[in-house]
């Protein structure tokens, strides 16, 4: 807040005293009609600041929330409380509606209008689509393939990620790039060739092929969010550890890896999902083995029509897994995204 | 240094689960190998979702009577073609057997291998005419048809049935209300139901098929003639198209984005009184349906050619790549033996003439007369022999459809559609 702008409750534009002493027990703000910008207007107007009283004195300052964070003047708050509902819901409601749509019975999920609720609920519908062939079979290669795949990128685009931050080299940046490009190129155009690959070596129908296919999807991503990561990391951390005696990979492995452990908890999330819902290369790349649920999935409409109610059940349960281990690494993933966010 | 020894914990963890990951993934968790080898008795079928009903309680019956096990190999209908499409050029498959739409022959024709000697005089008299004609590409049969369908009549038999509806409707249009059987009468009815919020029929314009029977109807070869020339723009494409949009008045709004979805929808939600439609969806109705128990069926209506329908068969093929020539032929055979078990599936549909006599008789099974009476019709006729097939319904008839049935004029856009699809062929 050394130079931050707030905002009164009189709806103007106020600027903070950048000289402000910390913990002063008192906060300034400036009058309402105090507008100017300039650090010399500033200066004058701090003369006419008005003393608040500071939520350490037992009196909470409007705007300021619990944590004494300041949150705006109460129009913003209301603007952002709206966003973020609507944010929400434009998220959130498929995902109800999908939840909904799976204890439908038959005539409801096709009902004209649709119906966000069920006139009747039904657990018919997973019992259906549970008691499919092969669901659970798609389950345990979805498992294994996202588990691999999701090693797989973390254990390329952490050193990738490492050589490229620290080592600055021309090469470095092309190769940043390149690996961004690979992002850039429909996913069909290289699905088939990699299919043909991998039934030349052997591996077709094996989710080690699916995996490495995922792979490509990855690792790109992965190495540039790694990269940002390390780019957040004082590299003062790795010298104070090669003084006390680390060689190079020692710092990288006992001091700067459980720095990032956060950005690499958001990595592996990002790994894992691309592999788990990804859908061409499963249908280009499995058969009876390694067959993936988002095929099975899929596999519920057909040239017959559509089975509403068994494609929503399994697609429910097939993001059970995905919520659980995004909350069992909630608070890693918050550390991960506000990593470098109080960098400079 | 905790945070350290949690890391060590985590990789360590992390590495016996990648280990364990590894190993099992050495057979996957679906089943066998994909190709167990030359001459196995095991083979692959890769079949569309909605197929995989039809052929199990065949595969169960093939195992006892031949020793051929048969592991399915299940994808959706778009998936499908972009996986044969791939694994035919990589010249690999990983099947042995693969259930073809009818429309896909013509461009997988090189990659299949002739099954000529399975069509018997005495199967060719069991299967459908414009079948036996569809299956030979190049002059030799490469797919066993293994079910079909064709677009029938659906109609509300309550409404039909009522007297208050029968007596007005012949107070207004001057004969009995029944089951439609040409153009005029299937419009006549249209208009006649479409009141108090209900329609008389939907239009699809999502989907060609429909228009392309009227086609057929109109005494017209669908889009192209025997000698690939482009016939999109004669009189009975006119004509056709133009009663196709007549009845656009008596369909909910929005026609131009229906398709067989949400037709089917609209009919088993009670809002429409009629609708053209492929004939497995009249044993599909679900019980809870306002219609269920009240829908009748007629065969698909007639125009100055008579009835005609557009099939929509698959077809049991044999790729040329595969190592179980001799199994997955050894099935297919047994699948056209044991045609009938595939009726007792959800979807009830099999490709044997005398498959569906034998049930056409019993209850829940009255598409079945409809069905045989529109397949056999001398109008009917499947759909035009090109690997550009795909290609023309989705860049111009449907697009083509969509406009006319939001007011354009047929005329011009049938001109229109001749030049796109002179480009496409040529």
């Amino acid at each position: 807040m050394s130079t931050a702008e707030a905002h009164d409750d009189g709806g103007r534009t106020a600027a903070v005293v950048p000289s402000r002493p910390r913990h002063a027990g008192e906060a300034y703000r400036t009058a309402p009609d105090a507008t100017e910008s300039t650090m010399a207007s500033q200066t004058a107007q701090a003369q006419q600041t008005i003393k608040v009283p500071s939520p350490a004195g037992g009196r909470k300052r409007r705007g300021v929330n619990r944590e004494g964070l300041e949150a705006g003047k109460r129009s913003t708050r209301t603007i952002l409380w709206i966003l973020l509902a609507a944010s929400l819901i434009l998220y959130g409601f498929p995902f109800l509606y999908l939840l909904l749509t799976s204890f439908k019975t038959p005539i409801d999920t096709i009902a004209v209008p649709p119906t966000v609720l069920p006139r009747e609920w039904t657990l018919l519908n997973y019992v259906n689509a549970l008691g499919r062939s092969g669901v659970l079979a798609s389950f345990i290669n979805s498992t294994q393939t996202a588990v691999i795949s999701t090693a797989l990128s973390l254990i390329l685009a952490v050193p990738a990620a490492y050589g490229i931050t620290r080592y600055k080299t021309r090469s470095g940046r092309v190769f940043i790039m390149a690996a961004l490009v690979t992002r850039m190129v429909p996913p069909v155009a290289i699905g088939i060739p990699l299919a043909s690959m991998m039934a030349s070596v052997g591996l077709s129908d094996t989710p080690i092929a699916l995996s490495i296919a995922h792979t490509t999807i990855s690792l790109p991503l992965s190495i540039w969010l790694m990269s940002s990561f390390f780019e957040a990391v004082p590299q003062d951390l790795e010298e104070a550890a090669t003084v006390d005696g680390c060689s190079r990979l020692g710092a990288l492995w006992r001091v700067v890896i459980p720095v990032v452990s956060g950005g690499i908890a958001v990595t592996a999330i990002f790994a894992f999902l691309a592999s788990w819902n990804e859908f061409l290369f499963a249908l280009l790349m499995t058969a009876v083995r390694s067959q993936t649920t988002p095929v099975v999935i899929a596999n519920f409409q057909t040239q017959f029509g559509l089975d509403w109610g068994s494609m929503t059940a399994l697609a429910a349960v097939y993001s059970i897994p995905v919520i659980i281990l995004t909350l069992l690494l909630q608070r890693k993933i918050v550390a991960g995204m506000t990593l470098g966010a109080v960098k400079g | 240094m905790s945070s350290r020894n949690r890391i060590s914990k985590l990789a360590t963890i992390g590495g016996l689960c990648t280990a364990v990951a590894l190993v099992a993934t050495g057979c996957g968790a679906g089943g066998p190998t994909s190709t167990d080898g030359a001459g196995s008795s095991s083979i692959n079928v890769l079949v569309e979702a909605g197929g995989h009903a039809e052929l199990q309680p065949i595969a169960d019956q093939c195992k006892k009577d031949t020793g051929v096990n048969v592991n399915f190999v299940e994808l959706p209908y778009d998936g499908l073609f972009n996986r044969l499409s791939s694994e035919f050029s990589s010249g690999t498959v990983s099947f042995d057997v693969a259930a073809l739409d009818s429309v896909w022959l013509p461009s997988f024709k090189d990659a299949l291998q002739p099954i000529d000697e399975l069509f018997t005089d005495e199967a060719k008299k069991d299967i459908f005419p414009a079948l036996v004609k569809e299956a030979n590409v190049d002059g030799h049969f490469i797919g066993m048809p293994a079910w079909t369908n064709a677009e029938i009549v659906l109609y509300r038999k309550d409404l039909f049935e009522d007297a208050k509806n029968k007596a007005d409707f012949k107070a207004k249009y001057g004969y009995e209300l029944a089951a439609p059987k040409t153009w005029q009468q299937y419009q006549d009815i249209s208009a006649f139901f479409t009141k108090d919020g209900m329609f008389g029929t939907d239009v699809k314009g999502g989907v060609e098929t429909e228009y392309l029977t009227h086609v057929l109807q109109a005494g017209s070869p669908m889009v192209l003639d025997s000698n690939n020339n482009v016939v999109i723009d004669n009189a009975a494409h006119k004509q056709a198209l133009d009663f196709y949009t007549s009845l656009v008045k008596d369909a909910p709004a929005g026609a131009a984005q229906v398709d067989w979805a949400a037709a089917q929808n609209l009919f088993n939600q009670g809002k429409t009184a009629m609708t053209q439609f492929w004939a497995h969806a009249y044993r599909q109705i679900p019980k809870d349906s306002p219609v269920y128990g009240k829908v009748g069926t007629a065969p698909m209506i007639g125009g100055s050619a008579g009835v005609a329908g557009v099939p929509g068969p698959w077809y049991l093929s044999v790729p040329k790549a595969t190592k179980n020539a001799d199994a997955a032929k050894k099935f297919v055979r047994c699948a056209f033996d044991h045609n009938d078990l595939a009726i007792q599936s959800d979807l009830g549909l099999a490709a044997r003439i005398s498959a569906f006599q034998k049930y056409q008789d019993q209850p829940g099974y009255e598409s079945f007369k409809p069905l045989i009476e529109t397949l056999n019709a001398p109008g009917t006729a499947t759909r035009p022999a090109t690997a550009k097939w795909q290609q023309i319904v989705d860049t111009v008839l449907v697009p083509m459809l969509q406009k006319a049935v939001a007011g354009g004029d047929s005329a011009s856009l049938l001109a229109d559609a001749k030049t796109k699809i002179q480009a496409l062929i040529k």
